[in-house]
């Protein structure tokens, strides 16, 4: 689908992904289609999560150890496969919540520097 | 943990499932959440893609799709049963025959001895150059020089090859051959016992007891593997010996044993003439490297070493005989005489290979070419050129696979034949077996041929210019396609060529060794060996008194013409002694060596007996042993080039002794002339023969018999045994069985050679009757229209067979030249590379444009019976 020049939704950060889906999984295991919907709401629809992106992004964290996958029934009674948050992958959440935040403070000091002075 | 295809699946439909669901419950119909379901889910197959990329590198894509198309080329193979077949028995002769070739080359080149640190186990040769005399072997004072003086050499090991005469083990007296080896001989070839013990030091010397190894061979065998064996005493000829091992199993050198000794087993070792003789050869010599020096440093040592004894001792050292030493590895000692033959047979396997895979890609480009349209089809829906090669590449994989397959399973059997093949050239080649090497070799050669064979045939290009597309049913053969075929079926006759005039070559040169006159009676005399382990100057009179006993009686005996001793049987003991002789009236010229000659000693009725013609003078006869008087035959060729004025009778011969260790004759009358024979080649060549009066009784007795000689065998053998039981009497043959077998390796050569020819000849014709085929029915329309116009089926038929024998003969001559350029090539690396005579040649290219013919009688049979209208119609 390609986006028009006026649509409101933005592009994901490069890299925040993986923050993002760990960050979902903090309330519990979740199905891939119920963490692009919960990313999506939680973001008032501002951000839309690719299919493309998500599952093979769950894989890869899958593969690191972050998080389990392993096989459930959905409420709707459907099949599906539920990834949930392994320790690693929490500590990795922590440190990711850090670097944004550091990151977040840092650019917008340099975006906005009275703003950013005022509030020491 | 990894997920597999299925998992992956099975993930994206569940995704699909829950966002249908929640649609349906907010209320959309059924279909059209669905939809929107998969609008939003985007590519499926892309996604699954990236999804599995996490798991597995690229590659398995790329596995994936080929095992796919594998399973299909499968199934369409299955389709086309009459190729499959053709291709996979073809490729089956040519790597079975490469993989057969190959290891029996690696077990005679390339694979280690078992003998311990065999890269520092050298062998030690003495050659006569002016002699012609390979291995001249050692005395025991040179060995005694060497071992003295030797730095580089931390031992060494003498073997001197012997022939006993066993008893024992409960069997007949037979006669074995033996090695006598000293105390160190076994830690230099570092080898070991499979049971008891080897022999030591503690075995050597006079003082020792009689002590034997057993080989591994002969106690498998022979013994059938009885472990009792060890503790028991047996007689080496007159002494005894006690068994105390059996060795492991190793490459026997430098010749098959099966029994190994120490000194004190043969009391001619112990002797006087053993050890202070100089000149008395007839011990090998290897030796071990001290820790540090090298092979060349040893050469360089021991080399150094030989020139100073020639210095010191002129007398045993004739400057005409060249004595040169040569010192090199046991492995290199071993494998040299059979390197050039099996480099050839490899050469030859590589042929066959070369004309199994220009086959089977025509088969599979005329394959390609009818499924033409399949993949203009593909190509058009979207499959790119990899795809299509991808298709390409399964179908030859699975071929090639079958193929080696099927050709490993042959090389089994291939390998025992080439095996028992190359034994006569080196021993090593019977250890040959089919093997993970072996098995690599073929999956290799397979795998290079599927892949040259999947880039043979063009793709479909978009381009429209190039013909190809989806309209028009029948097959249509670009001109591209139509050369590769022929450049494909011209390579298989040429390489065809080459192999058949090889074969030629090889069958005329046995034919002309086959039917060669030798000047011998061959039906009718018998030859057998009496062995003795004594040379002619050594024996005891006894002996001869009971070989004149044995010749009488045997003389009785009813179909028997007449009895003759002597000590070579012609062909089959080719005797290295060389005589070089001065004689009376004979100034050679300024500067020309002294007559050199072969000497024989033969008993009186020899030359009857064996049919030789007596040209001058008489016979010897039994007076000639006792009168006192030296007397010699000569025959015709020292006659003649000595004595040109033909006065050769009672002339005077005074032999110039040179090392042999066989008593030296004294001057001696010539008092008969006798016909020219070679003794030594089947084919005579000009060679002078000095014949001495035998002494007391020899080795090898010849009977001339009326009727069939082998029918005497029986008789015979029980005459000798009546008289002395303890003689072996051993190979009894007539002279024309002996000549068959002496002939053994040439004839083993042409049948392999024509056996390579003849598989390339049927691969050939078959590549040739269906390159005709596919271009007969590639070509119906076009005979519709010539025969529409006005064409007979004579001429379209004599049209194809006119092809076939053009193509044929561009290939004989494309073979002819490319022959000729490899003889020439490979007589630049090898002194004996020859090239065929024009009857070969003639015949080779008779037999392949015959076959050419009959490969094309079908395709024209069909081109003549087109039917014009069916013809004009399919198109």
């Amino acid at each position: 689908m390609a986006k028009t020049p006026d649509d409101p939704r933005l592009d994901l950060l490069q890299g925040t992904l993986d923050m993002l889906i760990l960050r979902t999984l903090q309330w519990g295991p979740e199905h891939g289609h119920g963490i692009g919907q919960a990313i999506r709401t939680q973001s008032d629809d501002l951000l839309r999560v690719e299919t493309g992106s998500l599952y093979p992004a769950l894989h890869r964290l899958v593969k690191r150890g972050w998080l389990n996958a392993e096989w459930g029934v959905s409420e709707a009674n459907q099949r599906a496969k539920y990834y949930r948050l392994t320790a690693a992958g929490k500590a990795q959440l922590l440190r990711e919540q850090d670097r944004w935040s550091r990151l977040v403070h840092a650019i917008g000091r340099i975006m906005n520097p009275a703003r950013a002075d005022s509030g020491k | 943990m990894r997920p597999d295809e299925r998992d992956l699946d099975e993930e994206i439909r569940g995704h699909l499932a829950i966002n249908i669901k929640e649609r349906i419950d907010r209320g959309e119909d059924p279909a059209s959440a669905r939809r929107a379901a998969l609008m939003e889910f985007g590519y499926m197959p892309a996604v699954r893609d990236e999804m599995r990329r996490v798991w597995y590198s690229r590659w398995y894509d790329h596995v994936a799709a080929l095992a796919r198309d594998i399973r299909f080329a499968v199934r369409s193979l299955a389709r086309a049963k009459a190729l499959t077949v053709t291709v996979v028995v073809t490729l089956a002769l040519g790597i079975g025959a490469n993989a057969a070739i190959f290891s029996v080359v690696r077990s005679v080149l390339l694979r280690p001895l078992v003998n311990r640190e065999a890269d520092r186990l050298i062998y030690i040769r003495q050659g006569a150059l002016g002699l012609a005399i390979q291995n001249l072997t050692f005395s025991v004072p040179e060995i005694n020089d060497f071992k003295s003086r030797a730095t580089t050499i931390a031992a060494f090991g003498d073997f001197s090859t012997v022939s006993f005469t066993l008893i024992g083990f409960g069997r007949e007296p037979r006669l074995v051959r033996a090695g006598v080896v000293n105390g160190s001989f076994f830690e230099v070839m570092g080898l070991r016992p499979i049971l008891g013990r080897l022999l030591g030091p503690a075995d050597d010397g006079p003082g020792a007891s009689g002590a034997a190894v057993l080989t591994h061979r002969f106690w498998k065998d022979v013994l059938n593997s009885d472990p009792t064996v060890i503790g028991q005493t047996i007689r080496l000829g007159s002494t005894p010996a006690t068994v105390v091992g059996v060795l492991e199993p190793s490459v026997p050198y430098p010749t098959e044993t099966e029994i190994m000794s120490n000194m004190v087993t043969s009391p001619h070792h112990l002797g006087a003439t053993m050890n202070t003789d100089r000149k008395h050869r007839m011990t090998d010599l290897f030796g071990r490297l001290a820790p540090g020096a090298t092979v060349d440093a040893a050469r360089a040592e021991l080399s150094g070493l030989h020139a100073s004894m020639l210095q010191e001792h002129p007398d045993a050292y004739s400057p005409q005989a060249r004595i040169r030493l040569q010192v090199r590895t046991l492995q290199e000692q071993i494998a040299s005489p059979a390197r050039t033959i099996l480099l050839v047979l490899m050469a030859a396997a590589a042929v066959v290979f070369i004309i199994a895979c220009s086959n089977v890609a025509n088969l599979i480009l005329a394959r390609s070419v009818r499924r033409e349209a399949e993949l203009a089809v593909r190509a058009a829906l979207g499959a790119g050129r990899g795809a299509l090669r991808r298709t390409l590449l399964a179908e030859s994989l699975v071929l090639c696979a079958a193929g080696a397959g099927v050709g490993l399973f042959l090389a089994g059997p291939l390998v025992r034949v080439a095996g028992s093949y190359a034994a006569r050239f080196s021993i090593r080649a019977l250890e040959s077996t089919v093997d993970a090497g072996v098995l690599w070799l073929g999956a290799g050669l397979a795998l290079m041929a599927a892949v040259l064979l999947a880039y043979i045939p063009r793709l479909p290009s978009s381009d429209r210019s190039s013909g190809l597309g989806l309209t028009g049913g029948g097959v249509r053969i670009t001109r591209g396609t139509n050369r590769r075929l022929r450049i494909f079926a011209t390579t298989q006759i040429a390489c065809a060529f080459v192999l058949l005039a090889a074969a030629g070559m090889l069958v005329t040169t046995l034919t002309a060794l086959q039917t060669a006159n030798t000047g011998y009676d061959l039906r009718h005399v018998l030859a057998i060996d009496l062995p003795d382990r004594l040379g002619p100057g050594l024996r005891d009179t006894s002996r001869g008194t009971v070989l004149q006993e044995v010749a009488r009686r045997i003389g009785e005996l009813p179909g028997v013409e007449g009895v003759a001793m002597g000590e070579s049987v012609p062909w089959r003991d080719r005797s290295t002694t060389k005589l070089q002789f001065i004689a009376e009236g004979y100034q050679p010229a300024n500067g020309e060596e002294s007559p050199t000659g072969r000497l024989r000693y033969v008993s009186p009725q020899y030359f009857a007996v064996l049919g030789v013609p007596l040209l001058a003078g008489r016979d010897f006869t039994d007076h000639d042993r006792t009168s006192g008087e030296h007397v010699a035959i000569v025959n015709q060729s020292v006659a003649q080039r000595l004595f040109p004025n033909g006065d050769a009778l009672n002339r005077r011969l005074t032999p110039t002794n040179l090392g042999t260790n066989l008593g030296s004759p004294e001057t001696s009358r010539i008092v008969g002339i006798v016909a020219d024979v070679d003794d030594d080649n089947v084919v005579q060549e000009p060679s002078m023969i000095v014949y001495y009066p035998l002494g007391h009784g020899g080795s090898r007795l010849f009977v001339r018999a009326s009727e069939d000689p082998r029918m005497l065998i029986p008789s015979v053998s029980r005459t000798i045994r009546e008289i002395s039981a303890d003689q072996a009497v051993e190979r009894p043959a007539t002279l024309e069985d002996i000549r068959t077998e002496v002939l053994a390796p040439e004839r083993l050569n042409a049948f392999v050679f024509s056996a390579l020819g003849g598989i390339a000849l049927l691969i050939a014709v078959v590549g040739v009757a269906g390159v005709l085929a596919f271009s007969v029915s590639a070509r119906t329309r076009e005979f519709g229209v010539r025969l529409a116009v006005g064409s007979t089926p004579q001429d379209l038929r004599a049209g194809v067979l006119r092809d076939g024998v053009r193509t044929a003969a561009i290939g004989i001559a494309a073979g002819a030249a490319g022959g000729y350029v490899l003889a020439r090539i490979a007589g630049g690396f090898f002194d004996y590379v020859q090239l065929p005579g024009a009857l070969p040649l003639i015949v080779a290219a008779i037999v392949l444009i015959g076959a050419a013919i009959g490969a094309s009688l079908v395709p024209a049979a069909r081109a003549s019976r087109v039917d014009v209208l069916q013809a004009l119609r399919s198109e």
